[in-house]
Order: structure tokens, then C-alpha cells, then sequence
């Protein structure tokens, strides 16, 4: 399913690190509904094209738009109020609160009563609404049995569900999967998937970072190749499967392509 | 100009004293990243030290020396074993051993607030209370010594750091624990020298200041926020940096105090604001590290 | 905690003072001061995970500030109030704006070198702020022609208290009280979801600071003295020390540290004299090492172990 203008558009895109170019005149777009992937070898730039989007930092060269308006450089918080989630490569969950604490955190920008009405007690309806659609999420993701768990009890698989169901809290239009794949059983990978197919299917633009290629290739609209900072090419996964200059960049990794 | 002169020299001699604490910060700092405030209390302990082996014992002054600095060698190793190893070793998060530190300081303080009478306790001077002339610069001799044993300490140190192995170990620690590790670097071995260092220079301090301000048990948190402004207007990156950092502070008090028309009790405020101003707008300090932090 | 909670609340700690004689209402006003700054303290250490040594600096701003606008300007006493508490706004602002951008223990030397700098300033205060001896020889003004005293001057702090506690539990389980957890736990990835890092740790520092100052000018009549050491590092420590030892994050883990660590002395005093804080130091050290959830945390694992 895919909607009609592009939801985010990069371009030309370049990031230097000192003397290491990282990032160099990429482009390309995505849609709502779309799952695409962003692959490459280690150091290609596919982190780097990531934290410039999600406003870790910004950039020397190109554009970023989202709905039209440009978010290059805009700090994390300013990207997630816009409607643009992510999760963590490295689960980073608040481990001073319980499992549904965590994912309403991830819906703090749907919060619109003011701090002088919740100190003459207001926002309760809010409030419970939030935790309604919250706990739907926690159940989406299959965590539905550990709303109150401490987050220090949950397996790394598990952890990786809470970073997904946080993201999703915040309705976002758009959500960037750090390597979501990473350090997950093969059940888990499944389940993972179903899990990103579903997010797409309610129009979700979803942009994937991914090594793991058997992971990302089926599920994936879309993908677009990065080595050593430019874009060596982009298309279906079956297409990309099988380009040559993709098979010269992973040489030395022939499982994975 | 003699005036100033001569203030240059105590001036240069509370500096160094600032730079050895802040020397102190800076060792438990670059491999923990732990800030460790309880320096103020060990410069107090050494002090009391000092009091009792050198005042009421009458022993030799480098045999006294020796024993307190030894003595204060021992009580960093422990403290890092008792408060911070196993929180460290747990995985807590950094403010963890910090605020036992904090428990710490509150702890040392009490334990010789009850051992000792509370007025001050003289320390004596190793050299006498005489005045040295060097051409146009003049000084008592304890301002010459407090200097010339801090240049000593800061060039040892320097040396260690820049060219020796071990000191280069405490670096790849600094820049990153984990890769040390797994370069087989022993993270313990590293922390606990730091904290005995740190615990020495801090007493080394305490020792140096004491036959001016007498040994008193409310003579450490003046000296800790003293040290901490040093370290942060010098910057953490380099030893250097510490009695840099010193210095300027020292200066910037004595001349304040000197010649600024306000009244003297607001001097107390320079190191304060000092200390505020470069927090806010220039926290890494006046001098860069040299490697980039990873 | 319903209407009928907060009012009877209110009905039995409001009543006890007048059944106590006069040193204890003394020693139960103060408590309740102790608490009510605990708890302030502990939103912003505890739960916005900010270490601060200001509180007290704060808690003296308010004293000073209502004594002077009161009875050196001569300012009507509601104003005086007004004033007082948005001074301490104010000087809270200026100092959170640019201190949130430090990290950890940095903020915390920034407040301390304020509270020391706010101690020399008091000092040096000449006749404004009656320099190292303090202002005294004042009293609370009419209000309303009724002078509130003894007793019931009480019941105002009693008031103070749970309106700071209605404050605080509002702000707590709402939106910002969790974005102020989630700054604790992990800025990064609150900054993710959207929470504005910076501007949560203003707002909880302008708040909480501001709390205290009002704190403060309840205080300046409890004694009808106000001094500097009281405003000092020392109380800072201890207001520290008591929300570690109850628990940092709880409420009822800030109310628990203060009364303990309050009433503690008076038991020890035979035992040690004026060297409590030694044994407040071991308890600290004891509870990063033990159980850094404080007293709180010991009985919620007892209670999940019975359960």
C-alpha cells in the first residue's frame, strides 16, 4: 500500500567526520506505507544517514524534508515532535519504570494539556486515554502479559519489542528501525516482521537500517545500496539481489547477498 | 612592583596547592570518570597527619612526610575498595560512587572531628618561618618549598603519563574503558592506583597549606571547591592543565583581594564565581585535550 | 489520594500541635519543614535525577526576601509574598538555564559554588541582610487583624507541607513527571520520544527551587531569626542525604529520610554529640552499596517477598 507524494524526501545528502566523508550526495524518497531498507558493508554511511535524519546531528552538504518541510538539523526532540520515531540499536529503555511507563513516554508529544492544567489537576482524561491506546500497543507488540514488569526483566528480545511499541506510541508517521534485527532468535525475527508488515499496513512510512540481509530482503518494498558513503544502487530486493556492483560491495560476505 | 612581586609568590604557592588538588581530581577523573569531592577531607586528613607525627611526635619532617603521604597512599586504595569497586563492578550508573564518595567525605570529616579538639592544630614548617631573596623576587621559604615540591610532583607525573606504559594505560582507559579491557589492561589495578595517587596528592596538598592555615577539620570543603575550579578552568584533558588552572585561580584571588576596592570578605566569592562562570561557558577548560575524546 | 484522605490528613497532623507543649510544637514545625523540603528535593534529585546543592540557597532567598521586603521596604504583605516567591523564580531561572546544559555532577558544583557565593553575599550584606549575625527582632504581620501565632502558626505549615505534596503528586503523574523520569533514566532516548531535555530540567528546577523559597518564608517566622549557617552546605548534605536514605524517587521515601534523619540525633546526641552526620554519612555510604532504593526500596522488597 503506498500513498501518493513522497513523505520523506532526502537530498544530496553529505556528511563529513574531519577528513572521512561519510555520507556523499545521497538521495532518495519514501512513502507512507513503504518499508524501505537502507543496507551497505560496515562504514558505508547507513548510521550516519540515519542520525542526520533522526537529528542526532546535522549535516555539511543537502536537504532533509519531511511532509515538505525541512527537518536538517533540527535536534532529536524537535524530529519526534514532527511525527518521526525510532528505536535504538542498543535497547535503551528507561529502566526506572515499568513496561507501559516506558511505551507513554513514547506518546509524550500526544500530551496537549498544559503544566498549569495539571497543577489545577487537569489532563485526566487525557491521561487515561494515552494509557488505553498505550496498553493496545503494548499488546500489539506481544507484551500484553508484562504492562507493569520492570524493564530489568525483560529479555533482550522482549526489549527490543518495548523500543517498538515506545516508537509507535508517539503515532508517528514515520519510524527509522535501528538494525531491529540485531541479537534476535529466529522466532523472534519472525515475529519481528510481522510486526513491521503490520505498522506499514496502517501507512506507516517505515525506513529500515539492517545487516541482515534473509531479514530484511523479504520484507523490505524497497532498498537502497550504500557503500562508502554514495548510493551504488536502489530498487525491489529481487533487483537489488542481483546487481552486480551490489555483489562487488559485499564480496567477502556471500551469505548475505 | 615589589608588592607584586611578592605577592606572585604566594600567590604562585597557593596555586600550586590548588593545582595538586586538583591534580587529585584529575587522577581518579581521566580512568573513572568519578568526582571524587571527598578530596578536601583526605588534604584534611593529611594535615591532621602532619599535626600529630610532626607537631606532637617531633618527628623528622621527611620521615613525617613520607608516613603521612604513605599513610594517605593507603587510605585512597581503601576508599576506592570500600565505596566505589563494588558499585563499579556491579554496573551501577556513575552517580552511584559519586554520591558514596559524598558519604565518604561527611564520614572522614566526623571520624577526625571526634578524634581531635576543634581548634586549629599547628603543623610546623619544614624550613622555618625565614624569607628567601632570589634577586627581585622574595618569599618565605615555605611558599620556595610548597612550589618547588609541586614542580617536582607535576613533572613526575607528566613523565608517567607521557612516557611510561603504565601511564599510557591510564590514557586508554580514559578514552575508553571497554577497549582497555580487552586489551588486557586490568581496569581494577588502574582505579585503585588512581584513587591512591589522587589520595596522595590531595594529602600532599593538605601537608603543604597546613603550617599556613593550621590543621582544622573544616578545612576541607574550601579546599575541595578550590581544586574543583583549578581542574575546571584548566581542563581535565592534561596534568598540566591542573596547576595551570591552579595558578590563574590563586592569582585571580590574591590580586582581587589586594587590589579590588571591595570588601575583603567578598574575595572569598572569586573562586565561586570563577568557578560558575566557567561551568556555564567554558566547562572543558582553558586548555584542549590532545586526543580526541572517541 | 481522595478529598477525604487530604482532609483528614490534614485534621490530625493540624490538630497535634495543640496538644504538644512549646519546645515540641518547635521541633514539629521544624520536622515538617524538613519534610516539605525533602520532598521538593526529591522531585528534582529523585525524580528528574538532577543533583543540586541550591535547595537551601533557595530556602534562604525566601526567608531573607520576606524579612527585607517586609520590614526594610515596608512592603504590604501580600506583595511582599508575590515578590519573594518570584524572586526566587527568577534567580532559579538564571542559574537553570544555563546550567542544564551540564551534565551529572557539573550542575551540582554549579549549585554549590551559588550556595556558597549566596553565604558570602549574606556575610558581606552589611545592614540589608544584618551580615554574619542575621535579621531578627521581627514578627509575622496581622492579617486581617489576627496575629497567627503559636499553634496556629502551625497549622499554616502543615498547610504548606501537603500543598507542596498536592503539587508535586499532580505534576508527578502526569506527562511531566514521567518526561522528568525519563531525563533521568536515559536523556538520549527521551529526547527521542520528544521530550524537550533542556527545558524539563528548567522547569523542574525553577519549580522545585521555587518551592523552597516558599518554604523559606514560612520559615523566617518560625523563629522570628534568620541567619546564614542555616542556609549553608551542611543542610545542604543532609536534605541530600535524607532523600537517598529514604529512597530517591518516592515521596513517601523523601518523608521517611526526613523524619528519620531528623528525629535521629535527638536519640544519638547521648550516644555520639553533635557527630550524627557521621552516622548519616555510614547510612549513605550503606545504601549505595546495599540498596540505593533507599528505606523505601527495603520495605517494597520485603512486601513483594511476603506477597
Amino acid at each position: 500500500m503506498r500513498s501518493g507524494a513522497a513523505l520523506l524526501e532526502v537530498q544530496r545528502l553529505t556528511k563529513r567526520f574531519g577528513g572521512l566523508t561519510a555520507v556523499a550526495g545521497l538521495d532518495f524518497t519514501l512513502g507512507g506505507g513503504e518499508i524501505l531498507g537502507l543496507i551497505g558493508p560496515n562504514g558505508a554511511g547507513k548510521t550516519t544517514t540515519f542520525n542526520a535524519i533522526a537529528g542526532t546531528f546535522g549535516a555539511d552538504e543537502g536537504e532533509i524534508r519531511f511532509a515538505g518541510e525541512p527537518i536538517l538539523g533540527l535536534a532529536p526532540h524537535q524530529i519526534a515532535a514532527r511525527g518521526i520515531m525510532r528505536t535504538f540499536q542498543h535497547n535503551r529503555p528507561f529502566a526506572g519504570m515499568p513496561v507501559i511507563e516506558n511505551v507513554l513516554v513514547g506518546a509524550h508529544r500526544r500530551f496537549s494539556t498544559s503544566l498549569w492544567s495539571v497543577l489545577a489537576g487537569g489532563g485526566r482524561r487525557e491521561e487515561a486515554e494515552l494509557r488505553r491506546r498505550a496498553q493496545q500497543l503494548v499488546e500489539f507488540v506481544g507484551l500484553g502479559e508484562l504492562l507493569e514488569a520492570d524493564v530489568s526483566t525483560l529479555s533482550f528480545g522482549q526489549g527490543r519489542l518495548l523500543e517498538i511499541a515506545r516508537a509507535l506510541a508517539g503515532e508517528p508517521r514515520l519510524i527509522l528501525f535501528d538494525e531491529p534485527a540485531a541479537g534476535l532468535t529466529p522466532a523472534e525475527l519472525e515475529r519481528l516482521g510481522g510486526i513491521i508488515r503490520g505498522i506499514a499496513a496502517r501507512g506507516i512510512a517505515v525506513l529500515v537500517i539492517e545487516h541482515d540481509m534473509r531479514f530484511l530482503l523479504p520484507l523490505a518494498s524497497r532498498v537502497v545500496v550504500l557503500n562508502f558513503g554514495a548510493k551504488i544502487a536502489e530498487g525491489t530486493p529481487e533487483a537489488v539481489r542481483a546487481d552486480p556492483a551490489v555483489l562487488n560491495a559485499y564480496l567477502g560476505e556471500p551469505r548475505n547477498a | 612592583m615589589r608588592d607584586f612581586l611578592e605577592l606572585s609568590i604566594s600567590a604562585a604557592a597557593s596555586g600550586c596547592v590548588y593545582g595538586l588538588v586538583a591534580l587529585a581530581y584529575l587522577l581518579m577523573i581521566r580512568p573513572t570518570g568519578i568526582i571524587n569531592f571527598a578530596v578536601g577531607e583526605w588534604a584534611m586528613v593529611a594535615a591532621f597527619g602532619g599535626y600529630l607525627l610532626l607537631s606532637k611526635l617531633e618527628w623528622p619532617y621527611p620521615l613525617g612526610m613520607a608516613a603521612v603521604l604513605g599513610f594517605m597512599f593507603l587510605v585512597g586504595w581503601a576508599t576506592e575498595r570500600i565505596a566505589v569497586r563494588p558499585l563499579v563492578e556491579r554496573g551501577a550508573p556513575l552517580l552511584a560512587p559519586i554520591l558514596a564518595l559524598l558519604g565518604m567525605l561527611v564520614v572522614f570529616r566526623e571520624i577526625v572531628s571526634v578524634s581531635f579538639p576543634p581548634d586549629p592544630h599547628p603543623v610546623p614548617y619544614p624550613f622555618g618561618l625565614g624569607r628567601l631573596e632570589l634577586g627581585p623576587v622574595g618569599g618565605s621559604y615555605q611558599s620556595f618549598f610548597i612550589i618547588a615540591v609541586t614542580l617536582v610532583v607535576f613533572l613526575a607525573v607528566w613523565l608517567f603519563f607521557e612516557r611510561t606504559v603504565a601511564g599510557k594505560s591510564f590514557e586508554a582507559v580514559a578514552i575508553h574503558r571497554r577497549a582497555a579491557a580487552l586489551m588486557g589492561i586490568n581496569l581494577s589495578r588502574v582505579t585503585a592506583l588512581s584513587f591512591a595517587g589522587g589520595a596522595g596528592a590531595a594529602g600532599l596538598a593538605g601537608l603543604l597549606v597546613s603550617p599556613n592555615i593550621s590543621a582544622h577539620y573544616l578545612m576541607g570543603v574550601p579546599l575541595a571547591i578550590q581544586g574543583f575550579t583549578a581542574l575546571v578552568i584548566g581542563g581535565v584533558g592534561r596534568v598540566e592543565g591542573a596547576l595551570l588552572g591552579g595558578l590563574l585561580l590563586a592569582f585571580a584571588e590574591q590580586m582581587t583581594t589586594r587590589y579590588a576596592p571591595i570588601p575583603s570578605g567578598y574575595a572569598q566569592g572569586v573562586p565561586l564565581l570563577l568557578l560558575m562562570i566557567f561551568l556555564l561557558l567554558r566547562p572543558t577548560g582553558l586548555l584542549r585535550s590532545r586526543v580526541a575524546k572517541a | 489520594m481522595s478529598a477525604l484522605r487530604w482532609l483528614a490528613a490534614f485534621a490530625v497532623l493540624a490538630a497535634l500541635p495543640f496538644f504538644l507543649g512549646s519546645y515540641y510544637n518547635d521541633v514539629y514545625r521544624k520536622l515538617l519543614l524538613w519534610i516539605t523540603l525533602a520532598l521538593g528535593y526529591n522531585f528534582l534529585f529523585g525524580i528528574c535525577g538532577q543533583i543540586a546543592f541550591s535547595h537551601f540557597a533557595f530556602y534562604g532567598v525566601g526567608a531573607y526576601s520576606i524579612v527585607i521586603f517586609l520590614f526594610q521596604l515596608e512592603l504590604p504583605f501580600p506583595l511582599a509574598i508575590l515578590l519573594g516567591v518570584a524572586l526566587c523564580a527568577l534567580v532559579a531561572l538564571a542559574v537553570a538555564i544555563p546550567s542544564t546544559r551540564l551534565e551529572g555532577f557539573y550542575l551540582a558544583l554549579a549549585t554549590l559554588a551559588l550556595a556558597q557565593l549566596f553565604i558570602v553575599v549574606l556575610n558581606e550584606g552589611g545592614a540589608v541582610t544584618g551580615g554574619t549575625g542575621g535579621l531578627a527582632n521581627y514578627r509575622l504581620p496581622e492579617v486581617f487583624g489576627v496575629r497567627i501565632a503559636g499553634p496556629w502558626y502551625t497549622v499554616v505549615i502543615v498547610t504548606l507541607l501537603l500543598g507542596t505534596l498536592a503539587v508535586l503528586l499532580r505534576l508527578d503523574r502526569s506527562w511531566f513527571g514521567r518526561a522528568c523520569r525519563a531525563v533521568r533514566d536515559n536523556p538520549q532516548a527521551a529526547a527521542a520520544m520528544g521530550v524537550d531535555v533542556a527545558r524539563t530540567k528548567v522547569v523542574a528546577f525553577t519549580l522545585t527551587s521555587a518551592l523552597a523559597g516558599i518554604a523559606g518564608m514560612v520559615y523566617a517566622f518560625v523563629d522570628n531569626t534568620v541567619n546564614p549557617p542555616i542556609f549553608g552546605l551542611d543542610n545542604a548534605f543532609l536534605i541530600l542525604f535524607m532523600v537517598i536514605v529514604g529512597g530517591a524517587g518516592r515521596h513517601a521515601g523523601a518523608v521517611v529520610g526526613a523524619i528519620l534523619l531528623f528525629l535521629l540525633p535527638f536519640f544519638l546526641s547521648p550516644l555520639i554529640g553533635h557527630h550524627h552526620v557521621l552516622v548519616f554519612g555510614l547510612l549513605v555510604v550503606a545504601a549505595m552499596l546495599v540498596q540505593p532504593r533507599g528505606l523505601i526500596g527495603i520495605y517494597d522488597a520485603l512486601r513483594r517477598r511476603l506477597a
